[in-house]
C-alpha cells in the first residue's frame, strides 16, 4: 500500500524541480539588463570622472591623475557665486512650481470630474514639444516691448520687481525673473505629477470625517489633506528642484551673463574652455551638494515612504 | 463617563425630527419626502437593502448630504442649513475613515482639538477605556485590527458628546463572530452614555438585537417603524414580513366575522384570524393574505391527527424537504394552500415519522396569525436564498 501510494509522486518529482530553480533565478536575470545599463552608462563615467577631476596637465600635453584636490577647492572659491545662484533660482523655482502645482493638482483630484482626464492631458501635453523649443518660445513671450513686458511695465510691476533686483530696467528678458520663469514653466509638470497621484489616492471618506469633527474645510485641508499629501510635496520638490539647480538651458536663453548658473559653468568648462578636471571637480561638488541637500530636506519633511 | 451623562440629561429635547425630508439625484429619487422622529436617548435604526435611501437619510442628518426638500431638526433647533462642522452630530463612517497619518489618541483628540479644547489627555484616555483600547493610544490606525478599528472610529465620534451618534454600516466589514460580539458592545456603550444612536444596516438581525425601534425602509420611504417585536409580530407588508424573517402566506377568502374574530376560507378548510392583527380590508368575500411565522407551527403526523385540540387553525400538507440544524429542524411542507410552507420545529421529542414524503397536519394558535391586504406581491422584501441582494430587483420593479 505505501509503495503504491508513494510511486506516483516520484515520478513526476524531476520534471518540476527545474522550473524552480530556474525561478529562483528569475528575478536576478530581469535585473541584468538594467544593471548593465547602469554600469555603462552610470557608475563608469562617474568613476572616468571622478580620476578626471584629480588630473593635471594640459590638452597639448595630456592628463595624468595626480591627486590634484586643489581642483575641488579652486573651482569652488571662484565659483561658489554660481552655486549659490543655482541653489537660489531653482529653490524659487521650486517654491513656485508647489504654489501653482499644489491647486491644480488638487483640482484634478477632487473636483474635476469628467474633466480630470482632459486637464491631464493639458499638464502633460507641452513634453509633446521639445524643452528647447518651449524655452526658446518664452524668449518670445519675455521679449522685451512684447505684450508681456507691455503689460507688466504699465502695471508698475517691473519697479517692483526692478526694485528687489529680480528684473533689470524694463526689461524681463535676460533677468533672474525671467530664468526662474522659464525654470518653474520647465518643471511644472514633474510637480503636478507627483502631488496629483499623492492627492488623489487620500479617500475623500476622510474630508468627510474631518468635516464631521468639527473641522471646518480650511482646518479640514490644514490637518488632514496636506499632511495626507507629504509624500507627493517631498517627491514633487525633489523632482523640481534637483533637475533644475543642474540646469543650464534657462539661463543660456533666457538669463544673462549675469545669471549664469552652475550647469552654464560646467558646460562652458567642457565645452569651450576644455578644463576638464575643473569640470569634473564642479560636478562632484554639485553632485555632492544636492545630495546633502536633499537628505537633509527628507530627513527633516519626516517622509521615509516616498510616494 | 459621568460627563457624559450629564450632558445628555442637560440636553433635553433632543429628538431627532425629519419633516418631509428627500433627495433626489436628477431624475432618481433616492429618499421620497419622509417624516421620521427619533426620540432622544434611543437606539434607532434605519434598516434595508443596499440602494433603499437609508446611507442617504442618515448622511442628510450628518449634513454630507443636502436635502432636496423638508428640514432637519435636533431638539428646537433646525439644522437643515448647517454644514457638517457645526452640527452636533458625529459619525461612524461604513469604513470608519480614521485618519492614517494620526495615531489612535489624536484620532480620538480631533474632534476635541477642532473645537479649541486644550487639555483632551484625560477625556481620551477615558474614552479609549470605554472601548477597552487603552493599551493602543500611539499605534496608527493601520495596525489595529478590523475590530479595534471600528472601536476607534467609535470613540472618536462619542467623545464629541453629540445630541447624535450616527452609524452607516459600522459592522459591515468585520465578520460574524466579531459582529456579534461588537453588537453587544455598541448597545453596552448606547446605554451607559444615553447618547441617541441611529444605525443603518441591511442586516435585519443586526437591527432588531440592538435597536428599541427599526424604521424598514424599501425604495427611499419607510415601510414600517416599530419595536422589532412589533415588526416581527405585526408586519403590515408583505415585504416587512419576509425582509424580518420568514413567513408563510395563505391567500384566503372572507367567509364571516364574529366578535373579535374573522373566518376566512382557504382551499377546503377554515382559519381564524383575529381582527385586531390585520389592517387590510376585509370585506366579505373579499382576498386576505394570511400569514404565519414558521416557528408558531406545530407538525403533527397525520395519524395522530385526531389529539390535535380544537380551536387550531390547521392545514394539511406533505413533507417535502427537512434540515436538521441542531437546535430545530426546519421542514418544507407541500400543501394544497401554500407550496413552501416553511415550518421550524424545536428539538425536544423527535417524532422520526416526520421524514420527507410524510403526510402532516400543521396547526397553529390562531392569536399568531396575521392578515395583510391581498393586492400586493407575495415575494416583496424575500431575501432569495441568504443575501439581500434580491430585494434591490424587487425595488428596480
Amino acid at each position: 500500500m505505501t509503495t503504491v501510494a508513494e510511486a506516483p509522486p516520484r515520478a513526476p518529482a524531476p520534471e518540476t524541480e527545474p522550473p524552480r530553480k530556474r525561478g529562483r533565478w528569475t528575478p536576478y536575470l530581469l535585473l541584468v539588463p538594467g544593471l548593465l545599463w547602469l554600469l555603462v552608462f552610470f557608475a563608469l563615467p562617474v568613476i572616468y570622472q571622478a580620476s578626471t577631476s584629480v588630473q593635471t596637465g594640459s590638452l597639448e600635453e595630456g592628463y595624468e591623475v595626480t591627486w590634484h584636490f586643489a581642483t575641488y577647492w579652486d573651482a569652488l572659491s571662484e565659483y561658489w557665486p554660481q552655486f549659490v545662484r543655482s541653489v537660489l533660482y531653482a529653490a524659487s523655482a521650486t517654491v513656485l512650481c508647489l504654489l501653482l502645482g499644489y491647486p491644480l493638482a488638487y483640482l484634478i483630484a477632487f473636483r474635476a470630474g469628467r474633466w480630470r482626464n482632459l486637464i491631464m492631458i493639458l499638464v502633460i501635453a507641452p513634453f509633446f514639444t521639445s524643452f528647447l523649443i518651449r524655452t526658446l518660445a518664452w524668449k518670445t513671450i519675455l521679449a522685451d516691448g512684447g505684450p508681456v513686458v507691455g503689460a507688466l511695465d504699465t502695471l508698475h510691476v517691473l519697479d517692483v520687481t526692478a526694485w528687489l533686483g529680480w528684473t533689470v530696467g524694463d526689461r524681463v528678458l535676460a533677468t533672474p525673473l525671467a530664468v526662474v520663469c522659464g525654470l518653474t514653466y520647465n518643471f511644472l509638470p514633474f510637480m503636478i505629477l507627483p502631488l496629483y497621484t499623492s492627492l488623489e489616492r487620500i479617500d475623500p471618506r476622510l474630508h468627510e470625517a474631518a468635516n464631521d469633527l468639527y473641522a471646518r474645510p480650511s482646518t479640514t485641508f490644514r490637518k488632514v489633506t496636506f499632511p495626507l499629501s507629504m509624500p507627493g510635496v517631498v517627491s514633487g520638490t525633489l523632482l523640481t528642484f534637483i533637475p533644475a539647480t543642474g540646469d543650464y538651458v534657462n539661463a543660456d536663453l533666457l538669463g544673462s551673463t549675469d545669471t549664469r548658473m552652475v550647469g552654464n559653468v560646467i558646460q562652458s568648462q567642457f565645452l569651450r574652455i576644455l578644463d576638464y578636471p575643473t569640470a569634473a571637480a564642479l560636478s562632484f561638488i554639485l553632485m555632492a551638494a544636492i545630495l546633502f541637500m536633499v537628505m537633509f530636506y527628507i530627513r527633516r519633511s519626516g517622509t521615509e515612504d516616498l510616494v | 463617563m459621568t460627563t457624559t451623562k450629564d450632558t445628555t440629561a442637560s440636553g433635553n429635547g433632543g429628538d431627532v425630527r425629519l419633516t418631509g425630508i428627500g433627495k433626489t439625484y436628477g431624475s432618481f429619487t433616492a429618499v421620497h419626502p419622509l417624516d421620521l422622529t427619533v426620540p432622544q436617548g434611543s437606539f434607532f435604526a434605519l434598516l434595508g437593502a443596499s440602494g433603499c435611501g437609508k446611507t442617504t437619510t442618515l448622511r442628510m442628518i450628518a449634513g454630507l448630504e443636502e436635502p432636496t426638500s423638508g428640514t432637519v431638526h435636533l431638539g428646537d433647533q433646525d439644522v437643515t442649513a448647517l454644514p457638517p462642522y457645526k452640527r452636533p452630530v458625529n459619525t461612524v463612517f461604513q469604513s470608519y475613515a480614521l485618519f492614517p497619518h494620526l495615531d489612535i489618541f489624536e484620532n480620538v483628540a480631533f474632534g476635541l482639538r477642532r473645537r479649541g479644547i486644550r487639555s483632551v489627555k484625560k477625556q481620551v484616555e477615558e474614552m479609549l477605556e470605554l472601548v477597552q483600547l487603552g493599551e493602543q493610544a500611539r499605534k496608527k490606525p493601520h495596525q489595529l485590527s478590523g475590530g479595534q478599528q471600528q472601536r476607534v472610529a467609535v470613540a472618536r465620534a462619542l467623545i464629541n458628546h453629540p445630541k447624535v451618534l450616527l452609524l452607516d454600516e459600522p459592522l459591515g466589514a468585520l465578520d460574524l463572530k466579531l459582529r456579534r460580539q461588537m453588537q453587544l458592545e455598541l448597545k453596552r456603550i448606547q446605554t451607559e452614555v444615553g447618547i441617541t444612536f441611529v444605525h443603518v444596516t441591511h442586516d435585519q438581525e443586526e437591527a432588531m438585537t440592538m435597536a428599541d425601534t427599526v424604521a424598514v425602509m424599501n425604495a427611499g420611504r419607510v415601510e414600517q417603524l416599530g419595536s422589532p417585536t412589533d415588526l416581527y409580530e405585526n408586519p403590515r407588508t408583505t415585504f416587512v414580513a419576509n425582509f424580518l424573517g420568514t413567513s408563510n402566506f395563505i391567500e384566503a377568502e372572507v367567509d364571516a366575522k364574529s366578535g373579535d374574530e374573522i373566518v376566512l376560507k382557504a382551499g377546503g378548510g377554515k382559519l381564524v384570524l383575529p381582527r385586531a392583527r390585520t389592517n387590510a380590508p376585509t370585506p366579505t368575500g373579499g382576498k386576505v393574505l394570511v400569514g404565519v411565522r414558521p416557528e408558531k407551527i406545530s407538525l403533527t403526523h397525520a395519524d395522530d391527527a385526531g389529539g390535535i385540540p380544537e380551536g387550531r387553525n390547521r392545514i394539511t400538507g406533505r413533507i417535502a424537504d427537512s434540515s436538521f440544524i441542531g437546535v430545530s429542524t426546519q421542514f418544507v411542507v407541500d400543501s394544497p394552500v401554500c407550496p413552501d410552507f416553511e415550518v421550524y420545529v424545536q428539538n425536544i421529542d423527535r417524532d422520526t415519522r416526520l421524514v420527507p414524503g410524510a403526510e402532516v397536519v400543521l396547526h397553529w394558535n390562531p392569536a399568531h396569525t396575521f392578515g395583510l391586504d391581498a393586492a400586493q406581491s407575495l415575494l416583496a422584501g424575500t431575501v432569495g436564498s441568504a443575501g439581500a441582494g434580491t430585494v434591490e430587483e424587487e425595488v428596480a420593479r
